[in-house]
């Protein structure tokens, strides 16, 4: 009780001395940029905050802390440098998947930050600035009882989804080489919901990007229940933030603010300390879908 | 002692049985709040968040979530195993409650309400006097309604506490026991050691308070116990004596017999002692053969008659390793208050006044005050006497006995005076008791009896044909050859055994002692004269004077000198010149001062008289001879 009082202490002091509260302790500074501040829309700086939209079931990105409430996770501290360059507060606000790229193009939110993969598709309805890529890994029970080797070892089998989720696509792609052997493909709201249905093997497989597949095997709490089937990556693309089409002031500066976060080396620490070096990209980019 | 020890150990056991049973009480206290944590996050997991999968509370909930809501948690409603439930948004909106109600439940300011929207569930103990047992468990639990662990609300439930009290209860009551009895056994065990251990520190602090106070060998109290106990007696204000004694030649016994003897002689001696005083006294052994007694409440006569019977037993005979023995004590007494208010001073003074009996006639002697002298004042002059031996520093003076028929002087009696260096002329007075107390008097008799002679010499060489005396101490009777002595003398100056005449005194002559006995019967045989000086003031009965070969009866100057005023001392003078008649002996007056009284003794028909009307003593050259008979003769 007495460590928990000290430590509560010390962080009481390190955030009291960042200056703001919400800053995660410990994390390197990352300068306010005024010349991006300005750039800024005005109503943005007006309000002072922006809101993107996450769907909290994607560990190591974005998951829930042990209070159920609070959202932890690359993306949120991601959120909170580009919030320090920008000068402005980003909030997170929670939301089904699916729907979160429409809510960002009728105007709800301002972006969407859930480790949406940057697509050809979707860039028609949003601009997505890119700042991690990965592809999607197929996780099964720990010790593979259905066998599943890759993609075609689905065929004829449960398999759990998160809705609007490229992984959702592919698939439906895939069931085309089930021949005659379709998967059942159960769609789900969150990633959580799929995960469940594998953990209590009611699907045979989940796919999620790489990243958080790579977690689920990992972590302590979930890794006598899960596995990779392969270290296969199907699909390899670009993971961003997707803003409104007539957003590309905001869609810019938040893409400085990245270019700065990169720069300063906050990104290389953010990645590492959750575990996602492999997935770094050399430069933010702008619908790098598309502008391959 | 042990009560305090006792005492004592009681507090920390109690204090340590108090903190152990306030930790039961609060451990079972909290296993029950931890208990219905547990009860709560498995109701809410299992029953509560299923039912509302995809629920926003805030929005309150749908029909369908409603039902299977209640279809969950319905039975345990009914059963009891759940008391009260209500479902509630972060804001403390009621959404769901057993009853239908939306009031009530724990306000949203409360702490516990407050730690359940921040994740932390948390259990209350809530009196309720309509729940059995008095007593019910609040819980506050979020709500973990989806997979992905996103609470979306707060769950309120009452959980009945009587059966997990009852548990506890039941094992606190066991607890208690063990506690309890650990505890007895604890104390028990604390007590026994400290039992046993003041025991045996009473034991030998005991001990070692009678060792400290009591002599080995005869179990009486010390001198140090002597000393206290004659402070508190001295304290009582009764009055009473303080008694030393001291046994005569025990030294003796102790080298001739060993000191297994002299052991065995001091047990009988400290029973004879026990048993011849009261029960009120106290008798110790101050050291070596020197005891005391503490008489309290007796005055001087009182105190003389218990010694005189105790004497009596001390000197019966003893019979030591096979030789029968008769020891004699001394016996000096010091009377309190009257002569002094300390327990030293009065020692020192029964102590005096024993020497004082040792060297005079009595063996029971009252202190008569500073007259008496000190013996370490004794140690000083006997020092000094045995230099004065040495340098001849000691000179002889004659007193003539005169004829009372014709006047003429028929002997004289040598009296020796020392001429101290310092002190100028002493008379015997001031060095013959010291002498006598030590070995000095053997010496110092036989420098008196070798001048005495030589002068004799002198004297009839000179034509006058004076007999001479010299008086002779108890001591130098007892001493081994003292006959021999004196008949190598005579013969040294070929004197006529006659001429000399040895003066003891009563006790001395009448001594019941062998050696004593044997040396006047050799020497009277050889035709020396003895003669009995100070006749009259010991305590020697008639019947010893049976069997003593005396010439001269010499009467004491305490009945001459007030011979003319005092009815009884002319009878008793005229007594005693009877008494000489019958024994066949003179006899002499000591202490003639005036004619008168030289006329009333030859009257009476005394033979001879001493004193100051015919002359003080002087060296023998210097007694003139003025008396007309002289010239006559």
């Amino acid at each position: 009780m007495k460590k928990l009082l000290v430590s509560m202490l010390a962080l009481g002091l390190l955030t009291g001395c960042g200056g703001k509260a919400d800053e995660p302790a410990g994390q390197s500074a990352v300068p306010f940029d005024q010349a991006l501040h300005d750039s800024l829309p005005q109503a943005v700086r007006d309000r002072g905050y922006i809101r993107f939209v996450t769907d909290a079931s994607y560990a190591p990105m974005e998951s829930f802390a042990a209070d159920g409430r609070t959202i932890v996770g690359f993306e949120p501290d991601l959120a909170d440098a580009i919030g320090q360059v920008l000068g402005i507060r980003i909030q997170i606000v929670t939301g089904p998947f699916q729907t979160a790229l429409d809510k960002v193009a009728d105007g709800t939110y301002e972006g969407v930050l859930s480790a949406m993969t940057d697509t050809a598709e979707r860039e028609k309805k949003a601009d997505f600035v890119d700042y991690l890529s990965a592809g999607s890994s197929i996780i099964v029970q720990r010790g593979n009882p259905h066998r599943v080797a890759d993609l075609t070892g689905l065929c004829g089998n449960v398999v759990a989804i998160e809705k609007g989720t490229i992984q959702a696509d592919l698939l439906h792609r895939t069931q085309s080489e089930c021949d005659g052997r379709p998967m059942k493909i159960n769609e789900y709201k969150t990633n959580a919901d799929a995960l469940l249905q594998l953990r209590t093997g009611r699907a045979v497989a989940v796919l999620n990007d790489f990243p958080a597949a790579t977690h689920l095997a990992t972590d302590s709490r979930t890794k006598d229940y899960y596995e990779l089937a392969s270290t296969a990556q199907y699909d390899p693309g670009l993971i961003g933030i997707p803003f409104a089409k007539n957003n590309s002031q905001l869609r810019d500066a938040v893409k400085g603010a990245l270019d700065q976060v990169v720069a300063t080396g906050t990104y290389a620490d953010l990645l590492q300390r959750w575990n996602l070096s492999s997935g770094a990209v050399k430069a933010v980019s702008i619908n790098g879908a598309t502008q391959d | 002692m042990f009560a305090t020890y006792l005492g004592a150990s009681l507090l920390p056991i109690g204090a340590l049985a108090t903190v152990l049973l306030n930790g039961v009480q609060e451990d079972a206290a909290k296993q029950g709040r931890d208990q219905g944590v547990a009860q709560a996050a498995v109701i809410a997991e299992m029953a509560v968040a299923p039912a509302l999968d995809a629920a926003d509370l805030s929005r309150g909930l749908t029909e369908s979530e409603r039902d299977s809501l209640a279809k969950a948690t319905d039975l345990a409603l009914f059963h009891g195993s759940v008391l009260r439930m209500r479902l509630r948004t972060f804001t403390g909106q009621v959404v769901y409650s057993d009853d239908g109600s939306t009031s009530g439940g724990v306000p949203v300011s409360d702490p516990a309400f407050h730690s359940a929207t921040v994740g932390v569930a948390g259990a209350t103990m809530i009196a309720d006097a309509n729940e059995a047992g008095g007593k019910v468990i609040r819980v506050l639990q979020p709500v973990f309604a989806r997979a992905s662990g996103e609470a979306i609300g707060v769950l309120e439930l009452y959980l009945p506490y009587d059966k997990i009290d009852q548990r506890l209860h039941e094992q606190m009551v066991v607890t208690y026991w063990r506690l309890g009895g650990g505890l007895g056994v604890l104390y028990l065990a604390l007590g026994l050691i400290s039992w046993s251990t003041t025991r045996s520190l009473r034991r030998y602090a005991a001990r070692q308070e009678h060792e400290a106070l009591h002599d080995g060998l005869t179990g009486l109290p010390n001198r140090e116990a002597f000393r206290q106990r004659a402070t508190a007696a001295l304290r009582e204000d009764k009055g009473g004596a303080v008694v030393v004694v001291d046994l005569n030649r025990f030294k003796e016994v102790n080298d001739t017999l060993g000191h297994h003897a002299g052991d065995e002689l001091l047990k009988v001696i400290t029973a004879r002692l026990r048993g011849g005083v009261r029960q009120q006294d106290t008798v110790a052994r101050l050291g070596g053969d020197e005891f005391a007694l503490i008489v309290p409440g007796a005055d001087a006569d009182e105190v003389r008659v218990m010694l005189e019977s105790l004497r009596t037993v001390l000197t019966s005979e003893v019979v030591l390793d096979g030789v029968p023995l008769t020891i004699e004590a001394s016996f000096g007494i010091a009377l309190y208050p009257a002569h002094g208010a300390e327990v030293e001073e009065l020692l020192r003074h029964a102590d005096a006044a024993m020497y004082q009996g040792k060297r005079g006639t009595a063996d029971i002697v009252v202190w008569t005050g500073e007259r008496t002298r000190h013996p370490t004042q004794w140690l000083v002059v006997q020092a000094e006497l045995r230099h004065a031996l040495d340098r001849d520093e000691l000179v002889l003076f004659y007193q003539p006995k005169v004829s009372l028929s014709d006047g003429t002087i028929c002997g004289v009696e040598a009296l020796v005076r020392w001429q101290h260096p310092e002190r100028g002329l002493l008379p015997p007075s001031e060095f013959l008791p010291a002498a006598e107390q030590s070995g000095l008097i053997e010496p110092l008799t036989a420098w008196v009896l070798r001048r005495a002679l030589t002068d004799q010499a002198a004297w009839a060489a000179a034509g006058r044909d004076w007999t001479v005396s010299v008086n002779v101490s108890a001591r130098n009777l007892e001493a081994a050859d003292f006959a021999g002595m004196v008949e190598a003398l005579l013969a040294e100056f070929g004197t006529a055994p006659d001429r000399l005449v040895l003066e003891v005194t009563e006790t001395a002559m009448v001594d019941d002692r062998a050696t004593s006995m044997a040396a006047i019967h050799r020497l009277a045989g050889r035709g020396i004269g003895f003669s009995m000086d100070d006749f009259g003031t010991g305590y020697t009965s008639l019947e010893r004077l049976r069997g003593v070969p005396l010439v001269e009866l010499k009467i004491d100057r305490t009945f001459v000198a007030t011979v003319l005023e005092e009815k009884e001392n002319q009878a008793i003078v005229h007594a005693v010149i009877a008494l000489s008649r019958g024994l066949g002996c003179r006899v002499t007056a000591e202490g003639v001062e005036t004619a008168e009284i030289a006329d009333w003794l030859a009257a009476a028909g005394c033979d001879e008289a001493q004193g100051y009307h015919y002359s003080r003593p002087m060296p023998w050259a210097q007694i003139s001879v003025p008396i007309p008979e002289e010239a006559i003769r």
